[in-house]
């Protein structure tokens, strides 16, 4: 009898470990998806590719497809499996973390539908600047999807270092912007760099709270 | 006395109990044996006693036991060092093994041999892994063409921001994201697992890139001499007289083909650079343009007795760049006339696919139908490409005048494709089930596609 219970428990177990894979494995395909729409939207801006704004629409409809998915799916498991300690903590900041992504693919998705109309001006001198903002913001997008996979804690806690950078770029961009002076032709281009900046500055912030989160999986303290 | 006949007859049963049994080992062993070892040695085998023969049989397999390690080991080796990447995923998507090219391909620089990871964990690859899935899904050979694009991370090695910061201010910012075209090519393995070969494309994109702007410069380059040089023509015409007259006036005409075939290259360079800036949009009606598109080739037309047949559909209204489609069922119409036989006809069908779904906007779809002897099946794929002439096996027919067959840039198609790129349609060629004829497809999109 107790070696009959003990091998269920043992497959019940292997079968919690294995959709628990398989949420993270979603989790990481979700990552990916975003990256690319991050990297569209840059493209789009930067290299002037229209037909990343169409792309991008379709991008977007499997990332929220998938984000249903992973919520739902984390919702069960933590009511039907009861997990402890560590998988309880990487579900619930799972749940979050999930959100963080598909935030950063909606203003991803923002950024394209600027950068079309941003198309008909000439291109900002600050523009440059702007980019390798963008750059940055990537790689902490990057840097917080290895920390995910790789669950480390070190990693994780390390993206926000890095989004002082962004947060200066972006007070540096916004001076630049707002207090410019003569400046000719209609107002549409500033307004529409303002957002990008502040949108490129929202997704890092999503990005270091996405590292924060894997660190919070590993260590369980909240900073 | 009994008691000895008693003793000799259970020792006469004793032996031959034992001989029977000694028997029947032997023809087990021997039985064993024969099924394991190899044909050419079983003369050998039957000759010794058994327990040497299963010595020697153990002995033999041993040694193959350790050919065939050191085959295997061969093998890893040699897929190790091959020129192209090669990965394989258990059934769980986790990444078993990976060669040395594959990991600079990928740029999997997390992975140690005998790790057994998620592949997503190594490689941020949506394409890859749905590559992976739908090999396991189909149990089919797959293959597929994507870039991967590679973004730099903020490694735990060099985790001071600073180191990061220099980094970033020192190298060119286009380090930060690398990308490189890969053609996968994955089979399904044993146990659910699947293999994936992986090979570099980016030389080859690298290389038709610069081959293309290697043209676009040329062209360019040849542009303005050959507009003085038709000047000079001109000009040289009229203080002529024959038969010096008739030779520049030859030469003429080859300087305008020159000076054609340059600027339709450097036309299809612009529109493929840069697609949506060239249309214009306007409402037009399809039916109504096509007709005029015959007007003007009419003459050709007749001249070769050759007629269409228009099924006009209700009308057609789409949004479209108007001198641009006319530049295309131009260059369409007039192939079709110039590949059919004389006293035939062409029809060009044109049809409304309204249904809209999820995938499938409302659009308009032409069918240009000759009745030629069709395109060669090796020609098929190549022939939208710039350049790329399919008419050596139309020269077949004898019909065709080999004035025809010189004229013409070899870039129309590639032309007529781009402009249907640009107004979000497609265009395809393949050849009439039934009467063989070539068949091109123009499917053209009702309402523009909303930019935003």
């Amino acid at each position: 009898m107790s070696r009959l219970q003990k091998t269920t428990r043992c497959l019940e177990n292997n079968h919690f470990e294995r959709s628990l894979k398989r949420i993270q494995q979603d989790v990481l395909r979700m990552g990916t998806l975003v990256e690319q729409s991050f990297r569209m939207s840059h493209q789009c801006l930067f290299e002037r590719e229209i037909d990343a704004a169409k792309k991008i629409i379709y991008l977007d409809k499997r990332i929220d497809r998938y984000y249903r998915q992973i919520e739902l799916d984390c919702a069960t498991m933590m009511t039907l499996q009861s997990p402890v300690a560590q998988d309880l903590r990487l579900l619930s900041a799972l749940m979050q973390l999930v959100r963080d992504l598909e935030r950063i693919g909606d203003y991803a998705q923002d950024l394209t539908e600027m950068a079309v109309k941003l198309i008909k001006y000439p291109p900002h001198s600050c523009l440059s600047e702007i980019r390798m903002m963008s750059e940055h913001a990537q790689l902490m997008l990057a840097t917080s999807l290895v920390a995910l996979a790789d669950l480390d804690a070190r990693i994780g806690k390390s993206i926000q270092q890095l989004d002082d950078t962004v947060d200066i770029a972006y007070e540096s961009l916004y001076e630049q912007l707002a207090y410019q002076r003569n400046f000719p032709g209609v107002v549409e281009p500033i307004l529409l760099l303002g957002l990008i900046i502040r949108h490129l500055e929202r997704m890092a912030d999503h990005a270091t709270n996405i590292g924060q989160r894997v660190a919070y999986i590993v260590t369980g303290e909240i900073k | 006395m009994m008691a000895t006949v008693d003793f000799f007859i259970g020792l006469a049963l004793g032996i031959s109990l034992y001989l029977w049994q000694q028997f029947y080992f032997r023809s087990q062993v021997k039985k064993i044996i024969k099924i394991f070892s190899a044909d050419s040695d079983r003369q050998v085998a039957i000759s010794l006693p058994p327990l040497s023969l299963v010595r020697r049989e153990l002995y033999l397999i041993d040694q193959k036991r350790q050919e065939m390690e050191q085959e295997r080991d061969n093998w890893q080796t040699v897929i190790e060092q091959a020129p192209i990447g090669y990965l394989v995923v258990d059934q769980d998507n986790q990444l078993l093994w990976c060669n040395r090219e594959a990991q600079s391909l990928l740029s999997i620089d997390r992975w140690r041999s005998g790790e057994v990871r998620l592949l997503l964990e190594l490689v941020r690859s949506y394409e890859l892994d749905r590559l992976i899935e739908k090999t396991r899904k189909t149990q089919k050979n797959q293959e597929k063409d994507w870039i991967f694009y590679f973004t730099r991370y903020a490694s735990s090695i060099d985790d001071s921001a600073e180191k990061i910061m220099s980094l970033y201010s020192n190298r060119a910012s286009s380090s930060m994201v690398s990308s490189i075209a890969l053609r996968g090519y994955s089979f399904p393995l044993s146990n659910y697992q699947v293999g994936v070969f992986l090979v570099n494309l980016q030389p080859l994109v690298e290389l038709s890139q610069s081959r293309d702007r290697t043209f676009s410069d040329l062209a360019h380059e040849l542009k303005t001499p050959l507009t003085s040089i038709s000047l000079v023509g001109e000009n040289l015409l009229t203080r002529l007289k024959n038969p010096e007259h008739r030779w520049v006036e030859q030469m003429l005409k080859e300087i305008t083909r020159l000076i054609n075939l340059v600027q339709e290259w450097l036309d299809i360079t612009r529109l493929q650079d840069d697609p949506t800036q060239i249309v214009k949009y306007e409402s037009l009606e399809l039916s109504e343009l096509i007709l005029s598109v015959w007007e003007i080739l009419e003459p050709i037309a007749e001249k070769k007795q050759v007629t269409l047949n228009h099924t006009p559909a209700a009308t057609v209204i789409i949004e479209g760049d108007r001198s641009r489609l006319i530049q295309v069922f131009l260059n369409l119409l007039d192939n079709a006339i110039k590949h059919s036989p004389p006293d035939r006809g062409i029809s060009v069908n044109l049809t409304l696919d309204s249904s809209e779904t999820n995938t499938n906007k409302p659009q308009a779809i032409i069918d240009i139908i000759d009745s030629g002897s069709g395109f060669a099946p090796s020609d098929l794929p190549h022939i939208f490409e710039r350049l790329y002439r399919g008419d050596k096996s139309r020269t077949r027919n004898p019909d065709f005048s080999s004035e025809n067959l010189v004229s013409g840039s070899g870039l129309g198609l590639a032309i007529a494709r781009q402009i249907i790129y640009s107004h979000g349609g497609s265009i395809n060629a393949q050849n009439h089930p039934q009467h063989g004829g070539a068949w091109i497809r123009v499917t053209l999109p009702l309402n523009r596609i909303r930019k935003n």
